[in-house]
């Protein structure tokens, strides 16, 4: 039974390298397998860079491709345009007039068990795009060379975000690979692709909907859905984004509503729609199912398509071909468990060598409106053979040159694609915005409680019973309670460092402050670049691992907030999301700088004396004052220092300028002018004659003032949703 | 036949303002062969944004509205005007046999879904031997039906309270009690245990009670019961466990499907709205012609 062996894809049956694998193996001979470990290693961390939340532990990608000849993908394509055509027509069928059921070739009793035949979708007519707009096929091939089809992609579409962003990637970490052989490129394909979407949208939004962003970090679709909205240009929301007004589903951003047009569906559609499938209101989209029936909605692909994946219809779909089609089929399916009849690749194995294993070929294609396109890449796919996963990568698929080039065929794009537009500053998510903001706040926050502990901490432990030393205390005990570090009933008391140190080990706020920092890290994650997040995830790394001993860690908190201010201003642009941020940590500055003022600047001009050195110090600001008044401290000077001094990026009269050009680029004209009131207010102050501590009191409160609008003004500020029903029998009759 | 004037009002009293509301409803009754609708009008306050009214895949009417702007109340009128007289049935002993139904009713596409368990019918092995003592082998299915229908009348007690939507058949075999929506439930399992296509029908129960007789449970209420199918040739035939009837021309049918779930009356997703108040009112009165 020479024919039940798996066939090797890079030889032929005489056992001779098969020709097109010549270059790519003498690449990867030169390479040498030692160092193309390296390049694998380079090529996941890249991947993993990608997406916001980074690739999950198990996925793993294979540096060595997974090859089709020209003639090979010629066959393929045409295989898996007439099965995605059966499945449409299927699909459609099954959705309305129902006659496959009515006249057996599906049985009823089949389709209607499904917990995917989704009843809420079933209409009379057909929806505004069809069902099935995105297809996968996981293909192996046959020891006889022959294509078969493990199984359909019919629902969600895993793995296009991967196919279309692997390539990239690859041809940056393997250059010497790529010089070996001319293959097709995806991008012409992938163009295609987003103009199309966005032609269908008309003008509405495209986004690719996620489950839950926050829980993505472990989850692979979530990476993928990361991945395929970047591969698109497009934005990536997920369901509590959306809320169905006047029947059509709009995203909160901060040019106001927008009408989304298209989701490309990460999420199943189980509990897509609470208001018709029941369920918990957040977790779906209330109003959705509605939406795509009166066509202002398309999802691609329709929630309900996932049915045709369900191998008990297998064999009857199978037997579709004829009367729906009026051809044979042109892919057949493998049978149960052939999986280990499928060719074997070589791989990239654990300890650098080169093995074989089996392959799957996942190809993906799209309805372009007219007919079907099927995308000249893919992935290949290590396949689980006797029940053990294996611990071989993901490869990218090559489609190699014919002989004589030749385009894809479709419409060319008339214009170019105007997705751009889509991920202006304007139509940043509410969502975004609110995290980015607090994330600004947070890091600040971490940074002025760690600048108030190192210098609390040794003046608490080494202070004399002398006046000026106990007034000190004082205050910096004053300050440790306003910052929430001290609990009230101590804070005021000139306390000793022991029991601070006792404090810090018990309450661990050092430890609070950091975990928001990572929560808001996390949830802003896709609107920081990859480079970024990294540095800015290793750094809070290291601050972490500093933190058993909260003293000890101080430094690493104020490097990790060095690291973010200095990464924030040098890597982000200067738009929606950046302002946001910004705003949220001169706002948090701001507020912290006059509540601290307020206590240290409280009493008669003769006894201001330790609460300016202390000013001057918690604004990192002595090395400037010691060069400018030889370290003399007298009112005038210090006030314009840590007030008005626009040189100064920690003087009150600094943030409230930032303040105010942030809010200018919003277009927030009120807020922005009380921010420039406030400037002058702080200006005044720094001339003196006026009751410091009660002013400052005031100028804090009217940054907390300012906070809420910008809040109001910027953010959903929608109450919870929740689910009215009554049984049958209404209690309340009468 | 009858003629019935129907008005049902629903009005939702929120302590707090609802700023965002969605509702998805089943309120519009649908026709069906010996029931039919001259005119139905289902009036929503305040005015939707959107309204869209349509018909879902068990050919029941369905209304959907989306409240963007902030209000306090919200109310649904619906006013129908409907003449019924549901066909009888055949003898019982001229009907088929039940096993037959249950293999045609596998087979037949507009059946077949209603021989499957759904959530709040599930059948199990204790309702399956329940619902055999009225199935004996070779039984005239609306015999078994009939038999069925009154056992259920006999046995459960009728009790408001006890139950709420997410209760089971299973829990109502245990606990023997609860309203209309648990009788069909209940009966519904039965059904399903045995192969039979059985489906949840939602409607309405004349109110005025005949000369000498008692007033019938879940008048002046939305009420629930069963369908049955009994073959191509007789059809759905209604039963009502609840007042252990055969319907016929006392009962208006709003919609049906595989349970309550199908049809719940009026769902809503709403943003806001703090507690809320419920008044229901029902009226349904024949119109003497």
């Amino acid at each position: 039974m020479q024919l039940m062996t798996p066939c090797d894809e890079t030889a032929d049956r005489q056992g001779r390298m098969h020709r097109p694998w010549g270059p790519v193996m003498g690449a990867v001979r030169e390479i040498g397998n030692e160092e193309l470990a390296r390049r694998a290693t380079a090529l996941n961390r890249q991947m993993g860079l990608a997406a916001p939340l980074g690739a999950p532990a198990a996925r793993i990608y294979d540096p060595l491709p997974a090859l089709l000849t020209a003639a090979e993908f010629a066959v393929l394509e045409d295989c898996i345009k007439q099965r995605a055509n059966l499945l449409s027509l299927a699909l459609e069928d099954i959705y309305g007039a129902q006659n496959l059921m009515r006249s057996g070739q599906l049985p009823p009793a089949l389709v209607f068990a499904a917990p995917h035949f989704l009843r809420p979708l079933h209409t009379r007519g057909p929806l505004a795009t069809q069902r099935l707009g995105l297809y996968a096929a996981d293909v192996i091939r046959a020891p006889d060379g022959r294509f078969l089809l493990l199984r359909d992609h019919t629902g969600v579409v895993p793995g296009l975000g991967d196919a279309l962003s692997l390539r990239r990637l690859a041809t940056g970490t393997l250059p010497e690979l790529f010089r070996a052989g001319g293959l097709r490129s995806i991008r012409p394909a992938r163009e295609m692709l987003v103009d199309h979407l966005q032609r269908e949208a008309e003008g509405g939004l495209v986004a690719v909907l996620s489950g839950g962003l926050a829980q993505a970090r472990e989850s692979e679709d979530g990476f993928d859905d990361a991945l395929l909205a970047r591969a698109l240009g497009v934005m990536l929301i997920e369901p509590g984004d959306l809320a169905a007004r006047n029947g059509a589903l709009h995203i909160k951003t901060l040019s106001g509503l927008l009408h989304v047009a298209t989701l490309v569906r990460g999420v199943s559609g189980l509990d897509l729609d609470p208001l018709e499938q029941g369920g918990r209101p957040g977790a779906g989209i209330p109003g959705a199912f509605g939406a795509i029936r009166a066509g202002v909605l398309s999802i691609l692909n329709a929630p309900g398509s996932k049915l045709l994946e369900s191998s008990a219809l297998r064999p009857y779909i199978q037997q579709l071909f004829a009367p729906l089609l009026g051809e044979p089929e042109k892919l057949p399916l493998a049978d149960a468990g052939s999986e280990h009849l499928a060719s074997q690749a070589p791989f990239l194995g654990p300890d650098q060598e080169i093995i074989k294993a089996p392959l799957c070929l996942r190809l993906f294609a799209w309805h372009d409106g007219r007919e079907w396109q099927v995308l000249p890449g893919g992935l290949g796919l290590p396949l689980a053979v006797g029940g053990k996963p294996p611990s071989l990568g993901i490869k990218d698929l090559w489609v190699l040159d014919s002989e004589e080039p030749r385009m894809i065929a479709g419409v060319p794009p008339a214009e170019p694609p105007e997705h751009v537009k889509f991920l202006a500053a304007a139509h940043l998510p509410s969502r975004l915005a609110d995290n980015l903001f607090w994330l600004g706040r947070s890091v600040e926050r971490l940074e002025a409680a760690a600048r108030l502990l190192m210098l609390a901490l040794p003046r608490l432990e080494s202070g004399t019973s002398l006046p000026r030393d106990i007034a000190e205390r004082t205050l910096i005990s004053r300050c440790l309670g306003q910052a929430g570090l001290l609990p009230p009933d101590v804070a005021g008391f000139a306390i000793s460092g022991r029991l601070l140190r006792q404090t810090l080990a018990q309450r661990r706020p050092v430890d609070k402050l950091l975990q928001e920092v990572a929560r808001l890290v996390d949830a802003s994650s896709e609107r920081l670049s990859p480079s970024m997040l990294a540095t800015v995830r290793f750094a809070l790394q290291q601050a972490r691992e500093a933190l058993p001993n909260e003293e000890a860690a101080l430094p690493a908190m104020l490097s990790f907030a060095a690291t973010f201010a200095g990464i924030a201003a040098e890597n982000m642009s200067r738009d929606g999301g950046w302002l946001f941020l910004e705003m949220g940590r001169r706002l948090e500055r701001g507020e912290t700088l006059a509540e601290t003022l307020a206590i240290l600047l409280n009493g008669p001009v003769g006894r201001l004396e330790p609460g300016m050195a202390l000013g001057i110090e918690i604004a990192d600001s002595v090395l400037s004052y010691e060069l400018r008044h030889a370290g003399i401290f007298a009112p005038g000077p210090v006030l314009a220092m840590l007030l008005a001094d626009l040189s100064n990026p920690r003087a009150l009269a600094f943030q409230c300028h930032a303040l105010r050009a942030c809010l200018e680029r919003l277009g927030a004209d009120d807020d922005a002018e009380t921010a420039r009131q406030l400037h002058q207010e702080v200006t005044n102050l720094a001339g003196g004659g006026i009751a410091l501590n009660t002013a400052l009191g005031g100028i804090a409160a009217k940054l907390r003032q300012l906070s809420d609008r910008v809040q109001r003004r910027f953010f959903t500020l929608l109450p919870e949703a929740h689910t009215l029903e009554e049984g049958e029998i209404l209690e309340a009759a009468q | 036949m009858t003629l019935y004037r129907l008005h049902h009002s629903t009005i939702y009293d929120y302590a707090e303002p609802v700023v965002l509301g969605t509702h998805f409803m089943h309120l519009l009754p649908r026709e069906r062969p010996g029931q039919w609708i001259r005119e139905a009008q289902l009036d929503i306050s305040p005015a939707p944004d959107c309204r869209r009214d349509e018909i879902d895949h068990f050919g029941n009417c369905t209304t959907t509205v989306s409240l963007a702007g902030a209000h306090k109340q919200f109310s649904v009128v619906l006013s129908a005007t409907a003449e019924v007289g549901l066909p009888a049935p055949p003898p019982a002993p001229e009907t088929p046999r039940w096993e037959a139904i249950a293999a045609w009713g596998q087979q037949a596409l507009e059946v077949a879904e209603f021989c499957l368990p759904s959530k709040l019918a599930m059948p199990a092995g204790e309702i399956a031997d329940y619902a055999a003592v009225s199935f004996l082998p070779g039984r005239r299915i609306l015999e078994g039906l009939l038999e069925l229908n009154q056992r259920i009348f006999t046995e459960m007690s009728y009790k408001p309270g006890v139950s709420n939507n997410a209760t089971t058949a299973m829990q109502i075999l245990h606990t023997r009690a609860g309203v209309c929506q648990d009788y069909a439930h209940f009966m519904l399992a039965c059904l399903r245990a045995l192969g039979l296509p059985g489906r949840y029908v939602s409607g309405y129960l004349c109110t005025s009670p005949a000369p000498g007789q008692t007033r019938r449970r879940g008048a002046d209420q939305s009420h629930a019961w069963v369908g049955a199918w009994a073959g191509p040739e007789i059809g759905w035939v209604d039963f009502d466990p609840t007042n252990n009837l055969l319907v016929s021309d006392e009962h208006v049918t709003l919609a049906w499907g595989r349970d309550f779930s199908d049809v719940s009356p009026l769902r809503g997703i709403i943003l806001g709205g703090g507690r809320h108040s419920l008044h229901v009112g029902v009226d349904l009165e024949p119109v003497l012609t």
